[in-house]
């Protein structure tokens, strides 16, 4: 294989000056979500390292998460495929098809052995020997285990990839999981979302690419720098649940004035994600800021945790808890009051038969 | 009227005592608030500069009331290691254990007339260890939802796994939720039971809370569980408790 590009060279070649490439580097440096300290580091990773391969998988899914990629607007997704990796392969973006297309990728996989970014989207579909989700003539997970095999890192986008997908919903009929069960001991970073956030997808994707090691994660393996907050405690709204402010539905006076979605089964509380800091699409907007609430798409199982217009009480398989603790509790006083009396009963008895029995002893003394 | 022998016995002592009282006051301020948060009540008014109702408040009781409970556990901790009365724990380990608790089982169903007497029977002695788990759950996962604000700080760490192994953080909204409805039934449970043992055994179950001696007319089984040192302290207590008509305080009912 021909020697590859840094950032740099792909720069001059193109006749472009050191201060776009330092411009940039900065932008990148701020869409990794570091610090503006770091710009130095970046700049330096992106005139020594070449252009790193990557090669894009997809499995059980509905390719959102790309269009959620393309739609990456700092650094453009079209800058970021042509000048910052070298994609190799990508059933979606890759113009070429068919056989050779697939003989690329076993190529690829050869070459850069050891060395390639792998990007997978999709669930494993793993009943009937993976049956359900076939390319190239291979069940997915084949593919999956073999490009994952000589990956040197491997990012999940999207929560199919993460923790199965919508297809993983209960009955769950093509028996889809995450892949993090196929890939055995590699380093894997979750990015989860459905989609996830565009700029999540592109920096995650340089991150990896410029410093040739993972971002930071949590515990659950997802980039700290974008899943670290809880789209609650970020959320603009959140005023207005402070205050005691909420939609009761979706066409009140509370809705119309942008008031919390709490009451309408908002999952901001329970779900980590950059919606409330960076948005969508250039920071135009995001679920909650549209008024529809958060369903907490970020989620492992959000798909089973329906419907999103309730949340407690009234969510849950049972029903609303209130109503129930209340009428369990109405029950359980009506109980022990009904113990009460009986009780009380139990003791007069007791009591009558006890002085009996002292009467007949007394009697027999004399 | 009849002449009834009962004897005092130390059993609580003052930092369990106390400590129950905030327990009380935290539970019901706790379970109260925490409805409120989970479903917030309407406003009546309609401008935000006019709110009647603040959630963060809430939320701030909550969490700081939480914060009083699990101090003063500090107090029950305490009073286990130096009073002996503080550790009345259900025997598992022995196997009268499971006899007696038939039996007061038996007499709770009406198909006794009467079971033996205790210092603290031992259905009691497990219904509390059941309390202990079901307010260990709430703080578990309370912690859990509370500190995830702050997802990297050590504290942190320390309660995270909870929302792992309960399979995500919405899980663990609900199990918070429905085993404080729980602890309420268990509240109910309680107050009857130890009514209806004051007033109806004569066990001075809800006045030893208060005064941490019990007064009984019987011989405890469990008698061994407190601590004899103690019973000087009772005999001190004897002396400015006004001895009731019929009711004389002696130590020894023995040969009655």
């Amino acid at each position: 294989m021909e020697k590859r590009e840094t950032m740099w060279e792909s720069y001059r070649r193109r006749g472009l000056s050191r201060r776009t490439f330092i411009k940039g580097c900065v932008a990148l440096t701020s869409l990794m979500g570091l610090s503006s300290g770091m710009v130095s580091k970046v700049v330096e990773a992106a005139e020594t390292k070449q252009l790193p391969v990557v090669i894009w998988i997809h499995g059980h899914e509905c390719t959102g998460c790309d269009e959620s990629f393309i739609r990456s607007a700092a650094p453009l997704a079209s800058d970021l495929i042509l000048n910052n990796v070298a994609l190799e392969y990508d059933h979606l973006l890759s113009a070429g098809s068919g056989e050779p297309f697939e003989e690329h990728l076993e190529k690829t996989i050869q070459a850069y052995n050891g060395k390639y970014i792998l990007a997978v989207e999709g669930a494993v579909a793993t009943k009937g020997s993976g049956i359900y989700c076939m390319s190239g003539g291979h069940p997915f997970l084949e593919t999956l285990q073999r490009a994952a095999k000589g990956a040197a890192a491997i990012i999940a986008y999207g929560t199919c990839a993460v923790s199965g997908g919508i297809q993983s919903a209960a009955p769950n009929p093509t028996g889809s999981a995450g892949i993090g069960h196929f890939i055995g001991a590699k380093d894997v970073v979750n990015v989860p979302g459905c989609p996830p956030i565009p700029e999540v997808m592109t920096g995650v994707v340089m991150h990896v690419a410029l410093f040739g090691k993972l971002p930071p994660l949590d515990s659950q393996g997802r980039p700290k720098q974008f899943y670290g907050n809880r789209i609650h405690d970020t959320c603009y709204r959140r005023p207005f649940f402070d205050a005691g402010l909420f939609a009761d539905s979706y066409d009140d006076a509370g809705s119309k004035a942008g008031w919390c979605l709490y009451k309408l089964g908002c999952r901001g509380p329970e779900t980590y994600n950059s919606c409330g800091n960076i948005r969508w699409f250039q920071g135009m907007s995001y679920p909650v800021q549209s008024g529809a609430p958060c369903i907490g798409c970020a989620n492992a199982n959000f798909w089973n945790q329906g419907p999103f217009s309730d949340r407690l009480p009234k969510y849950g398989p049972l029903g609303d808890i209130d109503k129930i603790g209340a009428g369990l509790a109405v029950a359980t006083t009506a109980g022990v009051a009904a113990h009460g009396v009986l009780s009380v009963y139990q003791r007069s008895r007791r009591d009558a038969e006890a002085a009996e029995s002292d009467e007949v002893k007394g009697g027999e003394d004399k | 009227m009849k002449k009834v022998q009962r004897e005092i016995f130390y059993v609580f002592s003052p930092f369990l005592r106390v400590f129950h009282w905030i327990m009380v006051a935290s539970i019901i301020i706790l379970f109260v608030t925490g409805l409120l948060i989970t479903k917030p009540a309407g406003i009546l008014a309609t401008e935000p500069t006019a709110t009647s109702m603040s959630v963060d408040l809430i939320r701030n009781i909550h969490f700081t009331v939480a914060y009083i409970f699990l101090a003063a556990f500090i107090l029950k901790v305490y009073g286990f290691i130096i009073n002996k009365g503080d550790r009345l724990f259900p025997h598992f380990w022995r196997g009268y254990f499971y006899a007696q608790t038939v039996d007061v089982a038996l007499h709770y169903m009406f198909l006794r007339n009467e079971h033996a007497s205790y210092l603290r029977n031992p259905l009691a002695r497990s219904s509390y260890v059941l309390l202990y788990v079901l307010v260990a759950i709430e703080f578990f996962t309370g912690f859990a939802m509370y500190l995830m604000t702050e997802p990297d700080a050590f504290s942190t760490q320390l309660f995270a796994w909870v929302n792992v192994v309960l399979g995500g953080e919405m899980i663990t909204h609900y199990v918070h939720h429905y085993v404080a409805w729980f602890i309420i039934l268990f509240a109910i449970g309680h107050i009857y039971m130890v009514i209806r043992a004051e007033f109806m055994e004569g066990e001075s179950e809800v006045s030893s809370m208060f005064a941490g001696t019990k007064i009984l007319a019987h011989h405890p089984l469990d008698e061994d569980d407190v601590d004899p040192d103690e019973l000087d302290n009772a005999d001190r207590l004897k002396r400015w408790t006004n001895v009731g008509e019929g009711i004389s305080k002696i130590r020894n009912v023995g040969g009655n």
